[in-house]
């Protein structure tokens, strides 16, 4: 009798210790693309989806998780690296983006190559030089260990790991990185004020960038030509390769802003590592081709002050809080 | 091993493909539609039959199902049972199911290991790949729906194409010549 008890302490002790993240929809955000209905949140799910997102198990030699390509300090990105770095010291062909308020977003991928939030993890896991192994092999790793099996027994009341269970709970920790707490919110929300530089960078920013970059998301969720040229060694026509239509050709996902002082190198291959730069390819060297959008089609002219400015306003999405956030980092369980 | 008329011998080592959508009707009418309706058959060469059920109760006169998944179900996230992506019918570098995937090896294909692989699927316009088909039943005690294997691999130019692995125009005539393979014995 005494050492059920013992037993069942433990186990409070474990649920207490163990802070996740919770989603939520900032106030007067629109509302989330994610379907909750097929995928209701709990935070045991979320739980498991944490764990797994820092587990190495997921690669075929144990040595790579999610969190090495997508780390919290850089927004979780992978820092520094123009292409992302996985198994074996291999090098991919794309730059891995930034990843919040995933909640919101449509489609995944600079190319918009994945449709559900849910499949995503699939690719990185498959990708001979991501993960390169494969979602059967990771059930079997993860079945076979008896951390799994009380994680998914209390997530899903099953505890045998199935494809499914296993990438919605990596989807529910996902859709709870969530960065609405930056300065700009802050001023939003009349708590700050910005210093006249950001309010002329963002005045700026509204006439220049907003068509594309939309407030309070940074980002209208769609796909475009930003004007940057063909990487010749790379050829990646980014959206054509999905669709396979002309009129998709160059056109990449456009990203969100929030927090970009730290996720550099930018664009989909890393080619910017400075905002100065991305500022100066916008102005001077915009490249002409079919798929070009009309708002960049008449040069966008800026001073060198002003850009310093749109720089200025860039910083207020910066969100502390939320890199430094511990609900999303990662706790040793055992 | 399969001798096909045209000289070719193939062998296959997988077969598997998704049937959605059964429905039932009687002079032209529905009268029955199963609910949740993705089934995923897998042959092997100890088993090359597959059962469906159906009501008993009704009188019908065909049946009526789809060879692969509808575009609304390929954009719903991740499903369980057949639906299950470790089941690997669902590509990973891109979102989409393989609604039939068929490899082996043929006599007839170019490279040095003789095989082929053909991953037929595709939930986006113009390479939407799903296909349906019509049967009719005449006598309901006993259905036996084939895919006729031969016929299917007699249509394809082996020493032309042995490699189909995305969504494509190839995938989709792939698609259309396996769904003529359907038949009631
Ligand atoms: C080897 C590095 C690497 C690993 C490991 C990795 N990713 Fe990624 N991730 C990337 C790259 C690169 C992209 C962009 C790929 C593209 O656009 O083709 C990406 C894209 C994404 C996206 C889409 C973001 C968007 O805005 O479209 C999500 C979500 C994501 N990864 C989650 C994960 C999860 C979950 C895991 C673990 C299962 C993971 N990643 C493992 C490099 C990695
Ligand atoms: C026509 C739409 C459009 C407009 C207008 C636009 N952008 Fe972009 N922006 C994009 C796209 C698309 C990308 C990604 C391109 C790629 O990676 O190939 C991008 C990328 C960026 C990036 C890099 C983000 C990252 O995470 O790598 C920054 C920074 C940026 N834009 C800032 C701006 C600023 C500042 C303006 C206004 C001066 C602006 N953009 C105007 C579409 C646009």
């Amino acid at each position: 009798m005494k050492r059920v008890i013992i037993i069942f302490i433990a186990f409070l002790f474990f649920a207490f210790v163990v802070e996740v993240p919770i989603f939520f929809t900032p106030k007067k955000w629109p509302k989330p693309t994610y379907n909750f209905l097929k995928n209701p949140i709990s935070k045991e799910k979320i739980l498991l989806g944490k764990i797994l997102f820092y587990d190495p198990i997921l690669s075929k030699d144990n040595t790579i998780s999610c969190a090495s390509c997508h780390s919290q300090y850089s927004a979780f990105t992978h820092i520094d690296h123009a292409l992302s770095h996985g198994i074996h010291d291999s090098i991919g062909t794309r730059n891995s983006p930034a990843l919040m308020n995933l909640a919101w977003q449509k489609t995944f991928m600079w190319d918009g190559a994945i449709n559900n939030l849910d499949v995503q993890a699939l690719a990185p896991i498959s990708h001979p030089s991501e993960m390169g192994s494969n979602i059967n092999e990771v059930i079997k790793k993860i079945n076979a260990l008896k951390k799994y099996r009380q994680l998914f027994k209390r997530a899903f009341g099953d505890s045998v790991a199935t494809g499914e269970n296993t990438l919605k709970s990596i989807s529910q920790f996902l859709l709870t990185i969530i960065s609405a707490n930056a300065k700009y919110d802050k001023v939003m929300r009349k708590e700050q004020t910005f210093t006249p530089q950001e309010e002329n960078g963002y005045k700026l920013f509204k006439k220049n960038c907003s068509v594309c970059h939309t407030e309070p998301l940074f980002t209208n969720n769609e796909f475009a030509n930003n004007g940057i040229s063909l990487d010749t060694k790379l050829n990646d026509y980014g959206k054509y390769k999905i669709s396979k239509q002309s009129t998709d050709s160059l056109k990449f996902k456009i990203p969100t802003l929030r927090n970009i002082e730290f996720t550099f190198p930018y664009m989909h291959d890393g080619r910017f590592k400075k905002l100065s730069e991305v500022l100066n390819h916008y102005t001077s060297s915009i490249k002409a081709s079919k798929t070009l959008p009309k708002e960049l089609q008449k040069p966008i002219v800026l001073s060198s002050n002003e850009k310093v400015d749109i720089i200025a306003f860039l910083l207020t999405l910066t969100d502390k809080e939320f890199i430094f956030d511990k609900r999303y980092s990662y706790q040793n369980l055992n | 091993m399969y001798h096909l008329p045209n000289g070719n011998t193939v062998s296959i080592e997988i077969l598997k493909f998704y049937i959605s959508g059964i429905e039932l009707f009687e002079n032209s009418k529905i009268i029955w539609r199963e609910k949740e309706s993705f089934h995923l058959y897998s042959a092997d060469s100890s088993n090359k039959t597959f059962s469906l059920t159906v009501p008993t109760k009704f009188n019908f006169d065909k049946i009526k199902f789809n060879l692969g998944i509808d575009s609304l179900t390929n954009v719903s996230g991740v499903m369980g049972g057949d639906l299950d992506p470790t089941k690997g019918m669902y590509w990973a570098w891109q979102s989409g199911y393989i609604n039939f995937k068929i490899e082996g090896k043929s006599n007839l294909v170019s490279n040095p290991k003789k095989e082929f692989q053909f991953h037929l699927g595709g939930y986006l316009q113009p390479h939407y790949s799903i296909q349906t088909t019509t049967l009719p039943i005449t006598d309901k005690s006993k259905i036996d729906i084939v895919f006729d294997i031969v016929q299917f691999l007699s249509e394809i130019d082996f020493s032309k194409q042995n490699h189909i692995m995305s969504p494509s125009i190839k995938a989709l005539e792939f698609s259309q010549l396996a769904i003529k393979c359907f038949k009631v014995k």
